[in-house]
């Protein structure tokens, strides 16, 4: 059992671009549900149509990359007023059915054999993402290592991961800029009563469907990542659990809050891969009666799962404000 | 009905003197509705509400239909009647949050053709709730704020940058100030507005009303659980507001207050008017004694 492996991997896990793009996705999802009080429940649908977007327009359509990653996020944008025009006036739940079943309806018509011509259908799609690494400032060897021991990155992991926190420093910081000015004031008045702001002259349709595209295209931004960092697409990644993932990671961090989905994102790769990482090293251990060896034995990417979403109950129970949140503001639910 | 409190013109606060001599300069200036026969659907010199046919049934139950109806511009109007009479049901088609069956209304001079809840509130008809809507997670500052008209930072493209919207939040803040200052509320400006009594959340709401300088108020039973000292100053308010030109139409229970601020008194029983006219007059009518102890009369059965 070395506990430095482990740890280099957890760490490796939080700062890597799977955090980056979970922690965009949560982003995004926290002005839908954080701070507008919208049940989306396909916030993996706007990941996969920017990641897609960025794919297609290269691989298929052979336009630059340039030009893909714009195409990516309009098409997130697309999925929004599609969306919301005709659901967004409906009750919160009909919202959270449509948008869960729109996100499986494009995945599914993106991975049909009918689709193999433009998508790559059940195959995967695959592009060079050469136009972004040109720009890669870190040398690329066999051999070049930035990090210690496990917790370490290749030169193009790092250029990815330096694009990509920026990003998210930047759209967090957007975040917050218009989360405190009066329009965000407006949001949070819809979560709460949208007849109060209706009362008050507020347009709730339209503030609500500007959440809805804001979010959708920070969800975008996140495919965006994602397909460049694998170079492609694979309709199998952008399955129903991406949104709970982001779900948990916003949850984990505290929604509403400016910093929760960030380190909500950090939180739920570092113990998922702490706790993987550790049974993995467990199960090899020669000490351990047989039977429980062959159960942990190749599961321990879904009991690492199971252990973060367990930990995410003990936080509903001990601390429902994540861990950014504010008590004060959940008891006043109660009244 | 009426709820146990002391009449307007109870003998204590210094404020009680100012609001009488408010009614007594008020009664000359509202003479030109002294002048209206008190008959139903009559009408008014000035209305900045007309409405014809309103109907509004739920299955068998025809909780609103109105005929005719006209509400005074610039005065205090009480809209009263006894439980579930249509007062709250007949706000809500008139501000949009419910859909008539029927009938065609005009605000302003405008003929209100799709009734939309924001869109009436900003053309200056804003209301308040029975059960209040104070917004708990905002401060009571932010409940007010979020009250103020034309917000350039409510506007996406302007929120980031906090100069193109300091000023005005400036000025609103200072409005709020002042009329929270009025309310009693600017002890708790700062406080989440869920942690306010039920009494002060009806005062915070419509306060927070009054943020956008309104043509007319409608108070869904403004003064319900609101203390007597200061239910006694909101009713200030409400004879100030019609003085600086705000017309003011009020639900209420409470005879007391009803004939102790209003200028006019319309009466709705099963939905329909059965009365109208000064308050002395209305309260004492016979026909709205028999409403609210639930006796019917040839008369107003349909
Ligand atoms: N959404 C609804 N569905 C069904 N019936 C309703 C609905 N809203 C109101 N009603 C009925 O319409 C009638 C009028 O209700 P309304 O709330 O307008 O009365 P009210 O005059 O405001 O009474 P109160 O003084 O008790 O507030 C009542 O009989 C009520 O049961
Ligand atoms: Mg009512």
């Amino acid at each position: 059992m070395d506990f430095d492996i482990i740890f280099g991997n957890a760490a490796r896990a939080a700062f890597g671009p799977e955090a980056i793009i979970l922690a965009l996705a949560a982003i995004g999802l926290n002005i839908h549900f954080g701070f507008t009080g919208l049940l989306n429940f396909g916030q993996v649908g706007f990941i996969m149509l920017g990641a897609y977007g960025t794919s297609v327009a290269v691989a298929t359509f052979g336009w630059s990359l340039w030009v893909g990653i714009p195409i990516g996020l309009f098409l997130a944008l697309a999925l929004a007023v599609a969306l919301g025009i005709p659901t967004l006036r409906l009750h919160a739940v009909m919202f959270a059915i449509v948008t869960i079943a729109a996100a499986e309806i494009i995945r599914i018509l993106i991975g049909s054999t009918d689709a193999i011509g433009l998508t790559g259908g059940p195959l995967s799609v695959s592009f060079d993402a050469g136009a972004f690494f040109d720009l890669n400032p870190y040398a690329d060897g066999p051999q070049d290592r930035y990090g210690v021991g496990t917790f370490a990155f290749t030169g193009q992991q790092m250029w990815v991961i330096t694009v990509g926190w920026v990003l998210v420093a930047l759209v967090s910081l957007i975040v917050f800029l218009i989360i405190r000015s009066p329009w965000g004031r407006v949001l949070k008045s819809i979560r709460e009563d949208e007849d109060a702001a209706r009362s008050l002259g507020k347009n709730v349709f339209w503030y609500k469907m500007q959440a809805l595209m804001i979010g959708g295209v920070i969800g975008g931004m996140a495919g965006v990542i994602d397909a460049i960092k694998t170079s492609g697409a694979d309709p199998n990644g952008f399955r129903p659990q991406v949104t709970f993932y982001t779900y948990t990671a916003l949850l984990l961090g505290g929604a509403a809050t400016y910093m929760g989905p960030v380190l909500g994102a950090i939180l739920f790769w570092f113990l998922r891969e702490w706790i993987e990482s550790f049974l993995r090293q467990l199960s090899a251990e020669a000490w351990l009666p047989g039977a429980i060896a062959d159960f942990l034995e190749g599961s321990e990417g879904i009991i690492s799962v199971a252990m973060v979403g367990l930990a995410l109950v003990l936080l509903m129970l001990f601390r429902p404000q994540g861990i950014t949140g504010n008590r004060i503001e959940m008891q006043l639910d109660a009244r | 009905m009426p709820a146990d409190r002391p009449p307007p013109e109870g003998p204590s606060a210094p404020e009680d003197r100012s609001m009488l001599l408010d009614s007594a300069r008020r009664t000359t200036e509202v003479e030109p509705i002294l002048t209206v026969h008190p008959e139903p659907g009559v009408a008014k010199p000035n209305p900045i509400l007309t409405m014809d046919g309103l109907r509004r049934s739920f299955g068998g139950l025809t909780a609103v239909d109105v005929d005719h109806l006209e509400i005074e511009r610039g005065i205090v109007t009480a809209l009263i009647g006894p439980n579930g009479a249509g007062k709250t049901t007949l706000f809500n088609l008139l501000t949009g949050f419910d859909r008539a069956d029927h009938g065609r209304w005009e605000f302003n001079g405008q003929m209100v053709t799709s009734p939309s809840p924001d869109r009436l509130a900003r053309r200056g008809m804003v209301r308040t709730f029975q059960l209040t809507k104070s917004l708990a997670k905002l401060s009571v500052l932010q409940n007010m704020l979020l009250g103020a008209p034309n917000q350039m930072g409510e506007r996406l493209w302007a929120a980031p940058f906090r100069h193109l919207w300091r000023n005005q939040e400036r000025t609103n803040t200072e409005r709020a100030d002042e009329l929270l200052e009025q309310f009693n509320l600017a002890r708790m400006r700062d406080e989440l507005a869920g942690t306010l009594s039920g009494g002060q959340r009806k005062l915070l709401e419509v306060a927070r009303a009054l943020m956008s300088d309104p043509a007319l108020v409608m108070l869904d039973e403004p003064m319900a659980g609101v203390n007597p000292a200061l239910a006694q100053s909101l009713l200030g308010h409400i004879t100030q507001l019609a003085l600086s030109g705000v017309s003011v139409v009020y639900i209420e229970h409470d005879m007391d207050v009803v004939s102790g601020i209003s200028d006019w008194v319309v009466v709705l029983a099963q939905g329909r008017v059965i009365a109208e006219g000064g308050p002395w007059k209305v309260i004492h009518d016979e026909s709205v004694i028999d409403a609210y102890l639930g006796r019917r009369r040839a008369g107003t059965e349909a």
